[in-house]
């Protein structure tokens, strides 16, 4: 009888895992910060939004994140034109759609109208351009799409590794009616949205989490030709603070995070890795440093009053003053690396590593501020222009980020020992974004998320008319001849097939910026992610999702 | 219970005001190589077992990324009362400092910050109280004197500022004003906030007292006599009602501090820079903080010592 009633309890204490003879349902756990907008790919541009996608959805091509190299997805095959602006590419046959509709060539066709459709305002169109103009896409039949780029562009169809491929059946009529933005909203029944990715949302509870069920359509099979997805459901859990991610990672109630883990976590994780709770994976140097800019909009009052703001000498003594050697172990715990430019050892393709170094020299830093007219006149340690105001400014960046915080501090301090004065103003993350876009700031320390490793993907951080272009943004004309100077280069880079050239222009353009010093980066972090021990199969990359970039492969002990 | 809650209380506010002297360090300096430092206990017996002049041991980095310390046992460095301008300091500091309430995470003594901090949270404290009681008794005075319109205008504002939603208040302030606030404008800024905050709860305390007190005898004696409103209301009315000022200036003190912790936690009151028991908090709002770096909770600690002492002198004195 107790044997039985034992037997009943644990039945019923296993039912999820297994009942009535079926297999166990093979099932993670994992965490996201912030609630979806929207489930529409082609409507928003966020990490939650890119994850949902991941999960849902599928692309043309796919660049693995580990060896950086493409692979076809959607395509199957593709062949490029002798000048390298068209290329040809094969669809797989036989692939359907969650709910049973064939994919075609059409999809593809509608994908592009979609993105570059003006009443969509899709911020996908943006990034889908080649010097300013679209792709043209035409399907001559429904296993072929022919892809024609409008100038030479040296990535080649790396660019359709962000294009997610929507389903035309079900979105078609809101493109016509000009609503293509609303659709998909959050309110949308999940049964509604379908796609070509590993997973279909079953259910969204604001607030709390997003599960995903297996796709039973899903078209791809592992090499033994087992099935894919490895795993049954998916959760995403809604947790905002990240103690209380780290809190639940370490307790069991989530299998990973979506983001790295911060220094100040390890020793905590590490006792839990210790208990074998979790697993440490050490990706190495990170692809993003935190990077410090001064607000270089010429027709700010605070710059018409105090050129000096504008000029580099001023940011290569801001260089000079911080002791990148200190600043990695302060801020980072020391699990960072000193570095002198954006593109960090962790993008070994693109990383440069004999660019000029502004190495930690206060005495050289004083040099340069005095040659700027700084000077400190009544010996109270703070430097005064020549109206007499002191030297100094706001540096604002993110409340909250741990990183962030501190490394604004440890530059301000840095900074107060060659006599400027800089006070530190953390702001939510909203408020930060929003005076970055407004120009309303003397300086940030931010980090960028990096969305692709090639610089030709993301060229709006360095061309002069780039919207990403954050010191000074979307000029009309290059201010300076600097700018003129990497706006040449970069299109050059951009238009280059060779990629021994394109990486000796993109040199030259560092080379520039590491000279220029318009962003200064101090160190880049090393990343080590966390998962409990239940995970299988994850293939951690550092480019982000981190893990769900690649989520049919995952699977639990 | 009284008499040693009041002793606690006149005990904290001398440490504050002995701040310079009893803190080993500036509480602005950072020891980089001491980030979340553990505290560093005074010994008196060496490791032989013999007695010695109070010293510690120096502390060794174990791990940087984990953060861990050790002492170094094999050496001992006395500590050095009357020295420097402290009561008490570490005689050598070449292996280090002495934290003996251990570091912040930007490696900044916490006993430091704390006494300091002491200063900055029990000033704006006590200078709001101040100001809550100036207006409350004044405004709560004129209300219960005169009665009739001025009692329905003075009340209903009052009712209206209680109403008011303070923390979106500061917000909306703190939006309209300069990112970066040099600390005597925070100060003056949270002082005033507070004091226009909290002078409703004194004005309808006076304002009952003085409105009974005005129609006793002695009341009616003075203005027979020839006493102005002034007069009456200054001399003879505000001081009967000394008693409930006395305990709401001992009921605010403690939730002004509580104040100040609250929007230096969320990022409105003082910055990093300037140490009050909030800003102290903020950074110990980590939850690991509770098992890797207790000693950051300290000043939790504190804000509860004065408010358990404020409160038991109301229970005693009502």
């Amino acid at each position: 009888m107790v044997t039985a009633a034992a037997l009943a309890f644990a039945a019923c204490w296993s039912g999820e895992r297994r009942a009535a003879g079926k297999p166990p349902v093979k099932a993670l756990v994992s965490s996201i910060r912030a609630e979806p907008r929207t489930f529409n790919r082609y409507a928003g541009r966020d990490s939650v939004l890119e994850i949902v996608a991941s999960l849902t959805q599928a692309k043309l091509v796919r660049i693995d994140r580990r060896t950086q190299e493409l692979e076809p997805w959607l395509a199957e095959s593709w062949t490029t034109s002798a000048d390298g602006l068209v290329y040809t590419i094969k669809l797989r046959q036989g692939i359907t759609f969650s709910d049973g509709v064939p994919f075609t060539s059409a999809d593809v066709v509608f994908a592009f109208k979609a993105i570059y459709d003006e009443k969509t305002g899709s911020a996908l169109g943006e990034s889908m351009r080649v010097g300013g103009q679209p792709l043209v896409v035409t399907a001559p039949d429904p296993a072929t799409v022919v892809v024609r780029f409008p100038s030479p562009f040296g990535p080649g169809i790396r660019l359709l590794d962000n294009l997610a491929i929507l389903p035309r059946h079900k979105l078609e009529a809101a493109l016509k009616a000009g609503t293509l933005a609303k659709a998909w909203d959050v309110s949308t029944p999940p049964s509604e949205i379908v796609g070509l990715g590993p997973f279909v949302l079953a259910s969204y509870q604001p607030g709390q989490r997003l599960v995903f069920e297996r796709n039973p359509r899903y078209w791809r099979t592992d090499a033994r030709g087992g099935r894919l997805p490895i795993l049954d459901r998916l959760t995403l859990e809604i947790v905002p603070d990240q103690n209380a991610e780290i809190l639940a990672l370490e307790s069991g109630q989530i299998d990973f995070t979506q983001t790295e883990m911060r220094p100040e976590d390890y020793a905590t994780l590490k006792r839990a890795a210790e208990q074998k709770k979790v697993s440490l994976v050490d990706l190495g140097v990170g692809l993003d440093a935190d990077t410090f800019w001064l607000n270089l909009r010429p027709n700010r009052p605070p710059v018409v009053q105090h050129l000096w703001l504008l000029r580099a000498e001023l940011r290569r003594a801001i260089s000079h003053a911080v002791d990148r050697t200190a600043f990695a172990e302060t801020v980072f715990l020391g699990a960072a690396v000193p570095v002198f430019g954006p593109i960090t050892p962790g993008n070994p393709r693109w990383y440069s590593p004999d660019l000029p170094r502004f190495e930690y020299d206060p005495a050289a830093a004083r040099r340069l501020l005095a040659g700027l007219g700084l000077s400190d006149r009544d010996r109270d340690g703070v430097l005064r222009d020549r109206t007499g105001a002191p030297a100094g400014f706001t540096i604002v960046t993110q409340r909250g980020n741990t990183a962030l915080e501190r490394g604004a501090g440890f530059i301000a301090e840095e900074l107060k020992k060659v006599g400027l004065s800089a006070e530190v103003a953390p702001l939510e993350v909203g408020a930060l974004i929003d005076r970055i876009v407004r120009g309303d700031y003397d300086a940030v320390y931010y980090r960028f998320l990096t969305t692709d490793l090639d610089p030709a993907l993301n060229i709006d951080l360095w061309i002069s008319s780039g919207s990403a272009h954050v010191w000074n943004p979307s000029q009309v004309k290059p201010a300076t001849d600097w700018e003129r100077q990497i706006d040449d280069l970069m299109k050059r880079q951009v238009a280059s097939l060779d990629l021994a050239q394109r990486k000796a222009l993109f040199d030259q353009v560092q080379r520039i910026v590491a000279d220029e010093q318009p962003m200064i980066q101090f160190a880049a972090p090393k990343i080590t992610l966390a998962t409990s021990t239940r995970v299988v199969g994850a293939t951690p990359a550092l480019l982000r999702p981190s893990i769900l970039w690649n989520p049919d492969g995952l699977g639990v002990k | 219970m009284r008499i040693a809650a009041a002793v606690a209380l006149a005990l904290i506010v001398l440490v504050a005001l002995a701040a310079p002297a009893l803190a080993p360090h500036d509480p602005g300096e950072t020891y980089r190589a001491f980030l979340s430092a553990p505290p560093m206990r005074p010994h008196v017996v060496a490791s032989t077992g013999a007695w010695r002049w109070p010293f510690v041991h120096p502390l060794k980095l174990v791990s940087r990324l984990e953060q861990r310390y050790e002492e170094d046992t094999s050496r001992e460095v006395p500590l050095a009362f009357f020295s420097g301008g402290k009561l008490l300091r570490l005689s050598d500091e070449r292996d280090g400092p002495w934290l003996p309430l251990g570091a912040d995470r930007e490696g900044r003594d916490a006993l430091a910050r704390l006494l300091f901090g002491a200063r900055v949270s029990l000033g704006v404290a006590g200078l709001s109280t101040l100001a809550a009681l100036l207006i409350g008794a004044l405004a709560g005075g004129l209300a219960g004197f005169y009665g009739g319109l001025a009692d329905e205008a003075i009340m209903r504002i009052a009712e209206f500022v209680l109403v008011l939603p303070a923390i979106y208040v500061v917000l909306a302030l703190r939006a309209a004003m300069p990112l970066v606030l040099p600390s005597w404008a925070v100060f003056s800024l949270m002082a005033g906030i507070f004091g226009l905050v909290g002078w409703p709860w004194v004005a309808r305390s006076v304002r009952s007292v003085v409105a009974t007190e005005r129609t006793r005898d002695y009341a009616s004696a003075a203005v027979s006599l020839g006493a102005g409103p002034a007069r009456v209301l200054f001399v003879h009315l505000l001081p009967a009602s000394r008693g409930v000022i006395a305990t709401q200036a001992i009921l605010l003190l403690p939730s002004f501090i509580l104040a100040e912790a609250t929007l230096s936690y969320v990022g409105l009151g003082f910055p990093d820079t300037v140490p009050s028991w909030g800003s102290m908090l903020h950074e110990a709002s980590n939850v690991n903080a509770i098992a890797d770096s207790p000693w950051t909770l300290a000043p939790a600690a504190a804000i509860f010592l004065v408010t358990l002492a404020a409160n038991m002198l109301v229970e005693e004195t009502t």
